[in-house]
């Protein structure tokens, strides 16, 4: 580094990239035309979630038993469900619960994760190895059972099924972090930071956290494809979000093998949308650590 | 090396002391008991609270927390897993069958895993950047994206419907009848395996291409893939390592970790033996499985860094 | 509508398939059936689930049983017990027991074995527990005088007591061994039964043979059976599909019934009948603004029970709008007399409107919200809680939805914290004693989570019981149900389960109860190849 730093905050600046906003999505998308796909797929969703109430033609709720399980067609494009509710403005509106499951889960445990795997890194010795021995304790449950232990005693619903994604992502997002935050807390900045008497929880959350941000961005994009994913498989073992939500774990339930030969339309579309959505996060979540940290790409 | 051999082997133990504490307590976070699950299960009949205490008194319900958990401790440490609540029989005839299921397909599923991953990654380096590598990772990515239930339920109703024929709806232990029992596990292995495979690809990928840019590799450059091929074959063997590394963490997992894809491949595998654990609040049940998959994950991680400190002297005295 | 009119040519379909009696049944094959629950023990004292009766019922017997051939499930005719006489004050039942039955061990089964069973069940020694006790709280003692003779004493005429002895569950035990071991039969089998027990591996399959020396001579026709524990309901329709499975004993949904029927046309037998199964609606009767009746009443009326039956019968497996008994049995409401009750009458907008009035009237504002607790098992209980939210909803009510885990739910209802939520009754035997006893008192049944005192119901209650002549008993039912379902609307019935089972056309000699439970001896079920 050649730079001279002259204050501490500087020197936490100085190691973080500097570059142009639109200039570095450009070249990303063109250095990675797999990255901008996904990229893409997230922005549709996105902007479908946020325009729910604008672009899905029905109420996703409203049921209407003279039109169950119509096939697609003019007056409901993916055509209807067994109760006679639009497939399509479900879908549209099951964007935002996937979302919102997404989000929360991914920024719930990349938050806690982060922290822990920083703070463990930052004090070392004793703390860390302790912080190591209970992250290793759920690391040796697979992450479903772990959800399911959560939600079995949280109860369903959305808040609660965030809940039971976001816990099994902790340790997860802790130990990668923690790698990083070990050579984050050689540099100099640090030190610096230390001489200057600044408390723990300010070198922690100012100067360190900021540093191991690319590696936790990585983790969390690649989890909130995996939480979509986890929520629809908690939905299908029946301890996800609950009817009526519009939800696409929900509408694949039951429905995809009962109604699977007669109305394929239920099962095929809800399960294209959850593909669609967690296939654009992983190439996003790929690209972006094949872009942002080369060093990841061995571990 | 034998003192780091019992490091880490020692390292082991509060690790599954964590894992009891933290499933007994989770248990009994969980509301209701064995006894409930029983008798207000099926239609929410009361029954009288007489009955309920005989029941929780057969069971050691009625005892405090800390004698439970010595005597569970107790029985763990003399290798007795004890009764399940449920059904009264000894756990580990109840576990017994699944667990064979389950061991192979897990074994099966890493092995159809390991098969995509390698030739897929080493593909996708050697053409990386050409339509190749984009086919290889989208196709990779996408096993990875959808939901394996989805998958599963898919390749069920095409073979019902295209070709009428079924999978076999028991399990054949493979020294009974291999062909029965093939027939039934290599879907479910192939859809998991398939799912598992990307972490690989992408692991193959992305060493492999770190190996092509050494120097020797690249002034073969110009002569040709096969020739590429070659040089790299040695180099081939250190690219694979952390690929293996990688999948045997994730075969640990996939032993008690299927919980959808043997629901809905209708296999009564150790996944969904831990769903009705939870689901009757068997907690001697569910206990000993839990154990069962953290040790077995403890254990080959065991050996996964003890293997690494063989071939790498310098993480010994880390 | 053409659907619906190629649904109702595969319902009369099912109607005209009836099973053929003309044709002599033939001997041998195994029948492969698909059970979605394995058992937790193999004691039919002790345990509750049909997870039971379907792969170990062929093992016993019981003293009577319920007319296998009866679509009502109602008639109790004889087993084990071959004959009986009732005393002119109905207080002493003698059973003549049948000659030469055997246990599977080669011992005679006499009527020590029948009196053991029975003080097992309703006499325990302390420390066992028994299950199903409190339906037997009439009988004063269980005599054997000789060995072929059992005596029942009962403290007061009763109804319904024939029917109690034909219940699937009392299984016949060993005096013997209930003497050595009162758990014995948690962990063991022995019975008299038409099989005898080859296998059971856990998490796989429950083999059975055919008894060689069973006492009705003749049978078995099947030379032995294979029950398959599958959890999953997509994997049991595939069994069947695939001709792996003749038949599934505990039911399908409508449209695995109209996949089956048009994968297989002729080779798929569809037998159908009201179940004797309910879902209802428990409102928490010390909660405002539940505990006035007016509220309570208007929740009913919302319902427009006859149109949900047309569009959820389609997808669900409920289909009739009924009272306190299963249509089509001996005490069901005749239909002119279910359109008296509030809110299960044949016109909509008369119920919205009365509704809609008696919210306003009871002070509960429009777009009054509540929460519906719903218990996490997906068929029925969800389009059922679906339907009603929306049902509700058309009335200016605004409904949350609370999904809570199939094990943990009577639990937490229990607690008395839900406002309104789903609760379940299903029987057995079709009996209005069993049926009704959900709906008495708190102080009476502690399984009354609508949590209200009505000693006028209590009261019909123990009239109807006593009543040994059916026209009185009839009356009275009518009574209770009146005040239960309209006037005082303590319940809400949704609608009557519909039970399905679409089978293998080999499978003869079978006939569909509206319960799970019966039916399951297997002893006179024949394949035809």
């Amino acid at each position: 580094m050649a730079v001279t730093p002259h204050t501490v905050d500087e020197l936490t600046r100085a190691a973080e990239p500097r570059s142009g906003w639109t200039a570095a999505v450009a070249k990303f998308a063109r250095e990675r035309p797999l990255g901008a796909i996904g990229g893409a797929i997230i922005l549709v969703m996105v902007v479908m979630a946020a325009t729910a109430g604008f672009l899905a033609p029905y109420d996703p709720l409203a049921t209407d038993y003279g039109a169950m399980l119509t096939a697609p067609g003019p007056g409901h494009w993916l055509g209807t469900d067994a109760f006679g509710r639009d497939v399509l403005s479900r879908m549209i509106y099951g964007s935002r619960t996937a979302l919102m499951v997404g989000l929360g889960a991914s920024l719930i445990g990349a938050t806690f994760g982060g922290v822990i795997g920083v703070a463990s890194a930052y004090f070392g010795g004793r703390v860390d190895l302790t912080v190591q021995r209970v992250m290793d304790v759920f690391f040796a449950f697979p992450v479903i059972i772990l959800a399911l232990a959560v939600v079995s005693i949280l109860g369903t619903g959305v808040g609660n099924v965030i809940l039971a994604i976001a816990v099994p992502m902790v340790p997860r997002c802790a130990r990668v972090v923690r790698a990083s935050a070990l050579s984050v807390r050689e540099m100099p900045y640090v030190d610096a930071a230390r001489a200057a008497g600044y408390g723990h929880r300010r070198i922690i959350l100012r100067h360190m956290l900021p540093n191991v941000m690319a590696p936790l961005l990585i983790m969390a994009t690649a989890f909130l494809g995996e939480a979509i994913l986890l929520e629809a498989s908690l939905s299908f073992l029946g301890l996800g979000v609950t009817e009526p939500t519009a939800a696409w774990g929900l509408m694949l339930r039951g429905a995809a093998v009962e109604f699977a030969e007669s109305a394929p339309w239920m099962a095929v579309f809800p399960g294209l949308a959850i593909s669609l959505a967690v296939f654009g996060f992983n190439l996003l979540g790929d690209s972006l650590r094949d872009a942002l940290d080369p060093r990841l790409r061995t571990q | 090396m034998a003192y780091y051999i019992l490091k880490r082997l020692l390292a082991i133990i509060p690790t599954l002391l964590g894992v009891a504490v933290l499933i007994f307590l989770l248990l009994r976070v969980v509301p209701g008991d064995v006894v409930e699950a029983r008798y207000m299960g099926e239609g929410g009949q009361f029954q009288s609270q007489d009955l309920m205490q005989i029941e929780r008194k057969k069971l050691g319900l009625d005892q405090p927390l800390w004698k439970q958990f010595t005597t569970w401790m107790w029985g763990l440490a003399h290798l007795d897993f004890g009764l399940s609540m449920w059904t009264g029989a000894p756990i580990t005839e109840e576990i017994q069958l699944r667990f064979a299921l389950s061991l192979q397909l897990a074994v099966m599923a890493s092995t159809v895993a390991v098969l995509l991953a390698i030739p897929l990654g080493v593909l996708a380096a050697l053409k990386q950047d050409t339509w190749v590598d984009y086919a290889v990772r989208v196709f990779s990515i996408a096993g990875l994206a959808m939901p394996s239930f989805w998958l599963g339920i898919l390749m069920i109703l095409s073979m019902l419907i295209f070709f009428k024929w079924l999978p076999p709806m028991v399990f054949t232990p493979l020294w009974v009848n291999p062909w029965e029992n093939l027939a039934q596990l290599i879907w479910p292995a192939l859809a998991v395996g398939y799912r598992y495979s990307a972490v690989g690809t992408r692991m193959m990928r992305s060493t492999m291409l770190e190996v092509l840019r050494e120097d020797y590799i690249r002034t073969a450059r110009a002569k040709g893939l096969w020739l590429k091929l070659i040089l790299t074959r040695h180099a081939l063997r250190n690219a694979i390592l952390p690929v293996l590394t990688i999948m045997s963490l994730e075969f640990a997992f996939l032993l008690g970790g299927l919980v959808v894809t043997e629901q809905v491949f209708n296999l009564n595998g150790l996944g969904m033996l831990f769903v009705e654990g939870i689901a009757r609040r068997d907690y001697t049940l569910t206990q000993a499985l839990v154990m069962l998959v953290a040790t077995f994950f403890l254990v080959v991680n065991f050996v996964v860094d003890i293997a690494y400190a063989w071939l790498d002297p310098r993480i010994r005295y880390r | 509508m053409r659907r619906l009119a190629r649904w109702l040519a595969l319902a009369a379909g099912a109607v005209l398939a009836f099973p053929a009696t003309a044709q002599a049944p033939r001997n041998g094959g195994e029948l492969v059936f698909p059970v979605p629950s394995e058992p937790p023990s193999y004691d039919g004292h002790r345990e509750e689930t049909f997870g039971l009766i379907h792969p170990i019922a062929p093992f016993y017997n019981t003293l009577l049983r319920v007319d296998p051939n009866d679509p009502g499930g109602t008639k109790p005719v004889p087993s084990i017990a071959e004959s009986w006489t009732v005393s002119p004050d109905g207080l002493t039942y003698t059973f003549k027991l049948h000659k030469g039955v055997k246990f599977h061990d080669g011992s005679e089964m006499t009527a020590k074995d029948v009196k053991a069973t029975y003080d097992k069940i309703i006499f325990p020694p302390p420390g066992v527990g028994s299950t199903r006790k409190g339906a037997y709280v009439v009988v004063a003692a269980v005599e054997a005088p000789d060995p072929a003779t059992v005596v029942f004493k009962l403290k007061w005429p009763s109804a319904s007591f024939l029917a109690g002895l034909a219940s699937p569950w009392n299984f016949i035990y060993k005096a013997d061994i209930l003497a050595k071991d009162p758990n014995w039969y948690e962990k063991n089998i022995m019975g008299t039964g038409p099989f005898t027990f080859v296998e059971h591996v856990k998490g796989s399959h429950v083999v059975g043979k055919k008894n060689p020396n069973y006492w009705d001579k003749g049978k078995p026709y099947l030379d032995g059976y294979r029950a398959i524990f599958m959890r999953d309901s997509a994997a049991q329709v595939a069994a069947v599909r695939g001709e792996r499975a003749h038949i599934q004993f505990r039911g399908f949904t409508p449209k695995d019934r109209d996949n089956l029927k048009a994968a297989l046309g002729d080779k798929i037998t569809v037998q159908e009948s009201p179940w004797d199964c309910i879902l209802m609606v428990g409102i928490n009767h010390t909660k405002k603004p539940f505990d006035d009746k007016r509220v309570r009443r208007a929740l009913s009326l919302a319902l427009d029970r006859h149109e949900g039956s047309k569009a959820l019968s389609q997808i669900a497996i409920v289909k009739a709008v009924a009272g306190v008994q299963v249509p089509g049995t001996p005490f069901a409401t005749p239909p002119e007399e279910l359109n008296k009750l509030a809110g299960y009458w044949t016109d909509p907008a008369k119920s919205r409107a009365e509704a809609k009035r008696l919210l306003k009237e009871a002070g509960v504002p429009e777009g009054f919200s509540f929460t519906f607790s719903n218990r996490g098992i997906p068929m029925p209980y969800e389009p059922l809680g679906v339907w009603m939210i929306d049902q509700w909803r058309q009335v200016g009510l605004n409904v949350k939805h609370n999904v809570i885990e199939a094990r943990a739910y009577f639990g937490v209802i229990r607690k008395g914290d839900a406002e309104v939520h789903m609760d379940f009754q299903c029987g057995y035997i079709v009996e209005p004693d069993l049926d009704m006893y959900k709906f008495l008192s708190t102080e009476r049944n502690p399984a009354n989570y609508g949590f209200y005192q009505d000693p006028v119901l209590d009261d019909l209650y123990d009239k109807q019981s006593r009543a040994t002549k059916p026209e009185e008993r009839k009356q009275l039912i009518r009574q209770f149900e009146k005040r239960l379902l309209d006037e005082e609307a303590h319940y809400l019935m949704t609608l009557q389960w519909h039970r399905i089972i679409p089978h293998s056309s080999k499978v003869k000699g079978w006939t569909i109860t509206p319960s799970h439970y019966l039916n399951n001896t297997l002893d006179a079920v024949w394949l035809t190849e």
